[in-house]
């Protein structure tokens, strides 16, 4: 291998969680990283790319956060999938591994693992202006002589060392055979040779220490074939290997080996734990503030969403409100206007309002987690969660729901356990997303007046709240249910490592919320947009000859009333969705939501609401021929004011707003979040699961509400 | 052998504020997991605090911590 010879380097990022692996990706790779996902798997795939100093383009894949080979989470095992393979793509020629030198002792047992798998590797010690502030001295040069590797202390924090990374893979393009160590940090015993020496001749080109793996983890490794894993099983069970006791054994003597050099190596000059972890976690995690304090932090966190959130999505509203017009005006009356407009505009307006509370959510968030403070919050509701079969991470998915359920189901693969995933997953939508809130916000206007109880609370604002709760009270519910229902063999475990508390690194920040956004326009987006359009075709197209008497009847109602320009186009448009595919779908299902008090324009409303709750506004705005000016206040006023037409009573009474607003609450009203769903499970089961279940709860709730009440 | 007063004592049993050493696990499982995340027969613990709502324990390990379930720390037998 020369320089003119290598087109492209595959380089790994690895290192135990914590250890300050995304830093060191970031500051290498800055913007040129884009996500993508390991085959067959969710666990993001985070590709970076940068170019060596002697001009060698190197393509950087950034693996989830490890402890060792034996893996604990979905996360984890992909690391074991693509390093186990030689013949795997994200196979790489050479390893970054990343260790908080503070902790260098822990760490070094994943990096023994990979020399041992015969996979170069260059030892990169991170933190170490921490070390140095620490009063701890670090012998490099010792640790290049005893592992054999070569060795860089760098600071992700003040980027001091970054630079020679670059050099030391140029080195290794140079010479690749440097890095090849030829004797084991571990001696396999006779049991395991034996294992090795038996699946040897079936599987060529791969490490002995390969080979190992494959014997204890070969159930769920994807590239075996089914004849391959009947082979490896006959070896595991001729040989009466006991996979989790020689694991035990295998790790205790790697600890044994490199133990010593690890304490040879750090000259530490006053026995030091952090004393602000010590004095922040008294407070944070005390039995009884720390759980006080969290709450109020997620009050502020939801108060900065909606306070902030405001102005960036007027002026979002604003602008497509304006590329509306704008496009009206240039293109001629006709479908392809409206297609453009009402179709796609429409859609893209849908998705990209809700980028301002999607990003300052995963702002704050991700600054709560780069502090260290969301394992915290993770330990200290465990056990609560547990009750309700969920685990304490599942924590910062529910509080995530109640921006977007996308972004809070992506973030629960971290959970380890399969069931406990699968239940946070599943209850996630209940909590009360921000898509509910201009529906709230209308049908709330109905039933509560605006007066102000005990000195200081706007009782509107307490039915918001309860409605919230109610959300909150289904998904513990639900889980809980779940938890009774679904079974599983696999334990569950927290075990979870509290880092010290950190000044956060804006940089990381940055790329996180940006990552997300990116995601949920993507994701969501294409979901949305191909409904929007769908919708469109509904909405706008009927039977023609309805269609055409619509047109008539309101231009003829309209004359004898001697209504403006733009009322007669509202009134138009109003007879026109009457008459379309939507309208008839809407009177088809009345009978079905009579009983919960909604008549057919409401379930026009229901079915569109299906592509995202907010559609609901809109959706109305047309019904009741107010389309031209659409906002919430004037839609309040325009339903307040609908009377059946045979009886003359009030259509929006407050057992039909009650029903509607439970309705609100509990249905699952969002295509995008049954697709991720979809996506997280691999299976159209559990979204159809979740369908059924929440929209079952959904129409019995408001049945029961509207019967009570009416 | 250290004298701590905790003499095969699980880790959910050590009293608050307590330090001692891992003698060794009853579960191999949690062996296994706990073995990997650096807590080896040997390793000092101290249990600071117990989590709200009746949970688990925060546990310092050497200079850094660790939260575990009660059933988790019910599994390491100290001396």
């Amino acid at each position: 291998m020369h320089n003119n010879e290598v087109k492209v380097l595959n380089v790994a990022v690895l290192g135990n969680p914590n250890c300050g692996k995304s830093s060191i990706f970031n500051k290498l790779t800055g913007l040129r990283q884009k996500v993508g996902n390991f085959p067959g798997v969710t666990v993001d795939k985070k590709v970076g790319y940068l170019t060596s100093p002697s001009g060698v383009e190197v393509k950087i894949l950034d693996f989830p956060g490890t402890y060792s080979l034996y893996p604990n989470s979905q996360d984890e095992r992909i690391v074991v999938q693509s390093f186990t393979n030689p013949a795997d793509e994200n196979y790489p020629d050479v390893l970054l591994y990343v260790v908080d030198v503070t902790k260098l002792e822990k760490h070094l047992l994943l990096f023994t693992q990979l020399c041992d798998l015969g996979l170069p590797v260059i030892l990169v010690l991170n933190m170490a202006d921490i070390a140095e502030r620490e009063g701890m001295e670090v012998d490099a040069a010792f640790l290049r002589e005893q592992l054999k590797t070569p060795v860089i202390k760098v600071s992700a924090r003040t980027g001091s060392g970054i630079a020679e990374i670059g050099k030391e893979l140029d080195h290794f393009i140079e010479q690749p055979r440097n890095l090849q160590r030829d004797e084991p940090f571990y001696p396999f015993s006779k049991i395991e040779q034996q294992v090795i020496q038996q699946l040897e001749p079936d599987f060529p080109g791969f490490s002995p220490y390969q080979l190992l793996l494959l014997s204890h983890h070969y159930e769920w490794l994807s590239f075996l074939d089914d004849a391959q894993k009947d082979l490896i099983k006959g070896v595991v069970e001729k040989t009466q290997m006991d996979s989790l006791r020689l694991q035990v054994d295998e790790t205790m003597r790697r600890f044994d080996h490199f133990t010593p050099i690890a304490l040879h190596a750090i000259k530490q000059e006053r026995a030091s734990s952090s004393p602000v972890t010590d004095a922040l976690d008294r407070v944070l995690t005390h039995r009884i503030l720390g759980p006080v304090i969290f709450m109020v932090l997620m009050l502020f966190v939801f108060q900065a969403i909606y306070a902030w959130a405001t102005y960036p999505m007027d002026w979002i509203e604003g602008l497509f409100g304006w590329m509306t017009v704008q496009l009206q005006a240039v293109l001629p009356d006709g479908w392809f206007s409206s297609l453009l407009t009402d179709g796609v505009l429409a859609g893209l307006g849908g998705i990209m309002v809700f980028i301002p509370q999607i990003a300052i959510l995963f702002l704050l968030i991700s600054i709560l987690e780069e502090v260290g403070y969301m394992a915290r919050a993770a330990y200290m509701f465990d056990r609560l969660m547990q009750t309700f079969g969920l685990n304490g991470r599942s924590i910062v998915a529910l509080i995530s729901g109640g921006a977007c359920a996308i972004p809070a189901i992506m973030s629960t693969r971290t959970i380890g356990n399969w069931k406990e995933r699968l239940i946070t997953i599943l209850v996630t939508p209940f909590i009360s997303c921000s898509a509910r809130i201009p529906v709230y916000t209308v049908l709330i206007g109905f039933v509560v007046p605006a007066t102000t109880v005990w000195g200081i609370f706007n009782l509107q604002g307490l039915a918001f709240m309860g409605l919230y709760l109610l959300g909150i009270i289904a998904a513990l519910g639900s889980a809980f249910i779940f938890k009774l229902i679904l079974r599983t063999r696999e334990s569950s475990f927290l075990m979870l490592e509290l880092p010290e508390y950190r000044t956060p690194v804006l940089r990381n920040v940055g790329l996180t919320v940006w990552e997300k956004v990116k995601t949920f326009i993507v994701e969501a987006g294409k979901i949305i947009m191909i409904i929007s359009v769908v919708l469109w075709v509904l909405a706008s197209y009927g039977p023609p000859k309805e269609m055409a008497q619509a047109v008539q009847d309101a231009e003829a109602l309209a004359e004898a009333q001697s209504l403006d320009e733009i009322q007669t186009a509202d009134l138009v448009a109003a007879k026109q969705i009457e008459a379309s595919f939507a309208g008839h779908l809407g009177k088809f299902i009345e009978p079905a939501i009579q009983p919960l008090g909604f008549d057919w324009k409401m379930g026009i409303a229901l079915i569109t609401s299906f592509a995202a709750r907010e559609v609901f506004i809109g959706t109305m705005a047309t019904i009741y021929s107010i389309g031209s000016k659409e906002d919430e206040f004037s839609i309040r006023d325009r339903m307040a004011r609908e009377r059946d037409p045979e009886t003359g009573l009030k259509v929006y009474t407050m057992a039909t707003s009650l029903s509607l607003l439970i309705f609100y609450v509990f249905a699952m009203q969002c295509m995008s979040t049954l697709a991720v769903v979809r996506r997280e499970t691999k299976s159209w089961k559990w979204p159809v699961i979740q369908f059924v279940f929440m929209t079952a709860l959904a129409y019995f709730g408001s049945l029961l509400v509207y019967q009570l009440f009416s | 052998m250290v004298v701590t007063g905790i003499n095969n004592l699980p880790l959910s049993k050590v009293p608050r504020g307590k330090a001692g050493f891992v003698s060794h696990f009853t579960d191999q499982l949690v062996a296994s997991k706990m073995i990997a995340m650096g807590v080896l027969p040997g390793t000092r613990l101290e249990l600071i605090r117990k989590a709200p709502f009746g949970g688990g324990c925060y546990v310092k390990v050497d200079k850094h911590y660790l939260a575990l379930r009660k059933q988790e720390a019910a599994c390491i037998i100290m001396r």
